[in-house]
């Protein structure tokens, strides 16, 4: 394929992924190069070593992040990503490992020193320990932060939200309650694919004909059963209620209207701060202006 | 703060021993929201750890629920002293997801707003570091330079920080051409005499000398352990710039020079950047002097919405502008980590695509996140205020640092 | 309050002198004082002058608000000559800028800046983020406006709101005093 984006632009050496391959020996599970990047997956036990052997034989000197991803419909449904980077060779290297919630991930502070809040945020956002990192605290959620936010099954909005409690005189922190959900649309075309009943196909759903031709059919949607024909003979059957007139009609207060605090005239509209001539009145034409 | 007296065992005297004070979270000097716990040793500072996340927005997590275009903004508001910079690592991410080539004049254009964008940075990074250190003036002549650059910005895209010009094949909209000519007579009239009156302020002073020469030194070594970048590596005397080494838009096609530090302490991180601002302008001029004419953006009508004129003639860029306004447009699944030299150092995006028309993860590599990380180990056995000079030094900015 | 045309001193002005806003009243009271040497006003007048004149402000710079309220304060905008000055300790601040996005890890903290400022205090919210979100509003770690932990005077809207934005919020916040104008807040 033929490179036509101008994104950073660096050269694998020939040969490269094959003498990394070599280096890795049985530590690598697997080796692609796509979209220009090389991945590997190692083993997750040796990950530490496999990243320890890149920088000390093949000239990664430098880890720069740490990336999780969570794949909720895998066994090992969590994949750790260690982006590496050589300064000498020039050349960049993805390197995977997958863990699940309760299989550890060696830690690589002991390769990096830069690992250790890498691998904090790691932990922080999706849950997957590392072993041997003796500083394995929360780092960028709320102090007393429940849940591994990045997780998938982690709703956006969270758990909890804040307010100031004028009664307790703290902040607290209650149930999230939103005021309109965040909307997320579907653009599916409904022919193909779509998992919901459309609006109106409901009531052609109801009567299960014989041979049903809609075999995809979610769930048959029982359409809302009609005993006694709807008349609205009484004014009660509407469902208006008392006509709103009357209410308004009531008067709220018997007592008179607040009396003045002050003699003081009510503050109106300051003065202009800058001197603008007053407009004239429009004359039937314009005769040059004003001012 | 704890604080207790005790007697010496050995000469009965009262002994002060440690204790620790809270910097932060709202202290003028920590750029934003930083908190660090500081464990001090009369005047002389023990440990710090710092505590970061309090400006964690989730960032990543709502660009999950976002389509690629209308999770751009976000970058805009990482690191809100350099946002096209952040804008160009996603765009570069997503285009090389897309292979999409981006036409030669949107390339220009990106370079020159990118360094616009870098001077910028290094503006305001600069005046709040010599602030810091106890000089006012040169911040406020600084900021000057910033409001101009404000108003470039403003005039290309309409915003004046948070632009979202930069966009996948391109960038939004084409600039007027009295922009570019202002843009070239603001760097000789306007940038170098502000700059440098500025600087010969500050670069010779004995003060600014004292507070910042031998503060937090580094060594290589550690430079490249703990995953330093950008100014930070610079300084400890590696010349890595990803401009020049992974060159991406037309960098490659620029003349300019890479600074590098001799000594690695804070005075070396702050004349890295003064030079930067020198090569900055220095590239915006190659780029004016060489911007070619034609599309801004890539003509692939899958993935950048047609021109507004366009719509009123063709139904069909009616409809591509609808779809590409609702639904966005798909990117192959795939996965890329693209990194661009901002202003601060390395900013990489790690893009992880299913093929659907949102990300499925979008990990952000900020920069001051592993700076940040080595702050204990630089401030160790420095005075209180030089964290003050180390935390400039390093350049931090939380929106990026938390995300 | 008018005007060129009338007054006989700005009648060349066309485009030349500047007319100072209320000169008329500034010479009274100016010849008041040097005739009298006291002035008479009333205890209101003298707390709007002195409370309006002085909005010394808390920098509570969150994020990327921040920097555009760094804006207002340099010299092209200079904020100052409306009397209100950065300060960067509660005590002495009547007026909190909050300037970015609110954080639930950082709420306890404006509680508490807020709670050390002494009354009057007022809070100037500044940007969408603080105003009720913003971009950020459905995030799991984003307070949804400023105003679930710290009364709120004004609102300035924009992502982030321009300088100008914000010193009309400051005046805003300036009339919204004088019009309250008593001992108590």
């Amino acid at each position: 394929m033929t490179v036509l984006h101008s994104a950073p632009r660096y050269q694998a050496e020939d040969g490269l992924v094959a003498a990394l391959s070599a280096t890795l020996g049985d530590k690598l599970l697997a080796c692609k190069e796509e979209h220009g990047e090389v991945v590997l997956t190692v083993r997750r036990a040796a990950i530490d070593d496999a990243l320890r052997l890149l920088r000390d034989e093949h000239d990664y000197q430098q880890l720069m992040e740490i990336a999780g991803v969570d794949y909720p419909q895998r066994a090992e449904r969590f994949e750790v990503v260690y982006m590496l980077l050589s300064v000498t060779r020039n050349h960049r290297l993805l390197v995977k490992v997958s863990a699940a919630e309760n299989t550890p991930v060696p830690t690589v502070t002991t390769v990096w020193p830069v690992a250790g809040w890498l691998e904090r945020e790691v932990f922080d956002m999706y849950g997957v320990f590392f072993a041997g990192n003796t500083d394995l605290r929360r780092i960028l959620t709320d102090y007393g932060f429940e849940g591994h936010p990045f997780r998938k099954d982690f709703p956006l909005t969270g758990y909890v939200e804040l307010r100031y409690s004028e009664e307790d005189k703290r902040v607290v922190y209650e149930p999230v309650k939103l005021a309109q959900d965040l909307r997320s649309f579907d653009f599916m075309s409904p022919w193909e694919g779509a998992d919901y009943v459309l609006p109106g196909d409901e009531k052609a759903l109801t009567p299960p004909p014989a041979p049903a031709p809609v075999a995809t059919a979610p769930a048959k949607v029982e359409a809302p059963k009609v005993e006694t024909p709807k008349v609205t003979e009484k004014p009660a059957d509407t469902g208006a209620g008392e006509p709103a007139a009357k209410e308004t009609a009531k008067k709220v207060s018997k007592a008179k209207a607040a009396p003045k605090a002050s003699n003081k005239a009510e503050p109106g509209a300051p003065e202009p701060t800058e001197t603008r001539p007053a407009r004239k009145p429009r004359a039937k034409k314009t005769d040059g202006g004003e001012a | 703060m704890s604080f207790s007296l005790e007697e010496s065992p050995t000469t009965g005297d009262e002994v002060i021993t440690n204790y620790t004070i809270n910097f932060g979270p709202q202290h003028p000097a920590a750029h934003g929201v930083l908190r660090m716990v500081m464990e001090l040793d009369g005047e002389i500072i023990e440990r710090i750890d710092p505590h970061v996340g309090l400006l964690h927005r989730g960032t990543e997590k709502l660009i999950e629920h976002k389509t690629y275009l209308q999770a751009l903004p976000y970058f805009d508001r990482l690191d809100y002293c350099s946002p096209l910079a952040m804008e160009h690592s996603y765009v570069l991410a997503i285009e090389k997801l897309l292979n999409l080539e981006v036409p030669l004049r949107g390339q220009y254009l990106r370079v020159l707003f990118a360094e616009l964008t870098r001077v910028c940075n290094h503006m305001l990074n600069m005046g709040s570091h010599v602030m810091d250190v106890g000089a006012m003036t040169p911040n406020l002549w600084l900021f000057e330079i910033r409001e101009d650059c404000l108003n470039f910005f403003e005039r290309a895209s309409g915003a004046r920080m948070h632009s979202a010009w930069f966009r996948p094949g391109g960038v939004h909209q084409d600039v007027p051409e009295k922009l570019l000519v202002d843009i070239g007579e603001w760097i000789d009239t306007r940038l170098f005499p502000l700059f440098e009156d500025a600087m010969s302020l500050v670069v010779d002073n004995r003060i600014f000398k004292q507070r910042n020469v031998d503060i937090a030194k580094v060594s290589k070594e550690d430079a490249l352990a703990w995953g330093f970048s950008g100014p930070m590596i610079r300084a400890a005397g590696i010349p890595w710039d990803l401009r020049k080494s992974q060159p991406y838009d037309v960098y490659d096609r620029m003349d300019f020079e890479i600074p590098v530090g001799t000594n690695s302490d804070c005075y070396d991180r702050f004349m890295v950047r003064v030079e930067e601002v020198r090569q900055s302008a220095r590239i915006m001029k190659q780029c004016l002097a060489e911007m070619p004419s034609g599309p801004v953006a890539s003509e692939d009508r899958k993935v950048v919405p047609p021109k507004r004129a366009e719509m009123k003639q063709s139904m069909e860029a009616l409809i591509h502008h609808f779809k590409l306004y609702t639904e966005g447009f798909h990117v192959p699944a795939g996965e890329v980590y693209v990194a661009t030299e901002s202003p601060k150092g390395e900013f990489g995006v790690y893009l992880v695509s299913d093929g659907s028309n949102k990300p499925y993860r979008c990990k952000i590599r900020p920069t001051a996140f592993s700076h940040l990380q080595a702050m204990d180990f630089m401030s160790k056995g420095h005075m209180l205020p030089d964290a003050t000079a180390i935390l400039g030094a390093i350049d931090v900015v939380f929106g990026e640092c938390d995300r | 309050m008018n005007t060129m045309a009338t007054t006989p001193a700005a009648g060349s002005a066309a485009g030349g002198s500047i007319i100072a806003p209320d000169q008329a009243f500034f010479d009274s009271l100016n010849s008041e004082v040097s005739d009298k040497g006291f002035l008479v006003t009333s205890t209101e007048e003298l707390f709007q002058w002195a409370r309006t004149g002085s909005l010394w402000w808390m920098t509570f710079g969150l994020a990327c608000c921040a920097v555009e309220m760094i804006h207002v304060n340099m010299p092209r905008y200079d904020m100052e000559r409306f009397g209100a000055a950065p300060r960067a300790s509660p005590r002495q601040s009547d007026v909190m800028i909050v300037a970015g996005t609110l954080c639930n890890k950082m709420a306890p903290a404006l509680r508490k800046v807020y709670d050390q400022m002494s009354e009057p205090k007022y809070v100037i919210s500044m940007g969408s983020c603080a105003n009720g979100g913003g971009y950020y509003h459905y995030s799991y770690s984003v307070v949804r406006g400023c105003d679930r932990i710290v009364p709120v005077d004004i609102y300035v809207p924009g992502c982030p709101p321009t300088a100008e934005a914000l010193l009309y919020g400051v005046m805003q916040l300036q009339r919204k005093i004088r019009r309250i104008g008593t001992l108590e807040r």
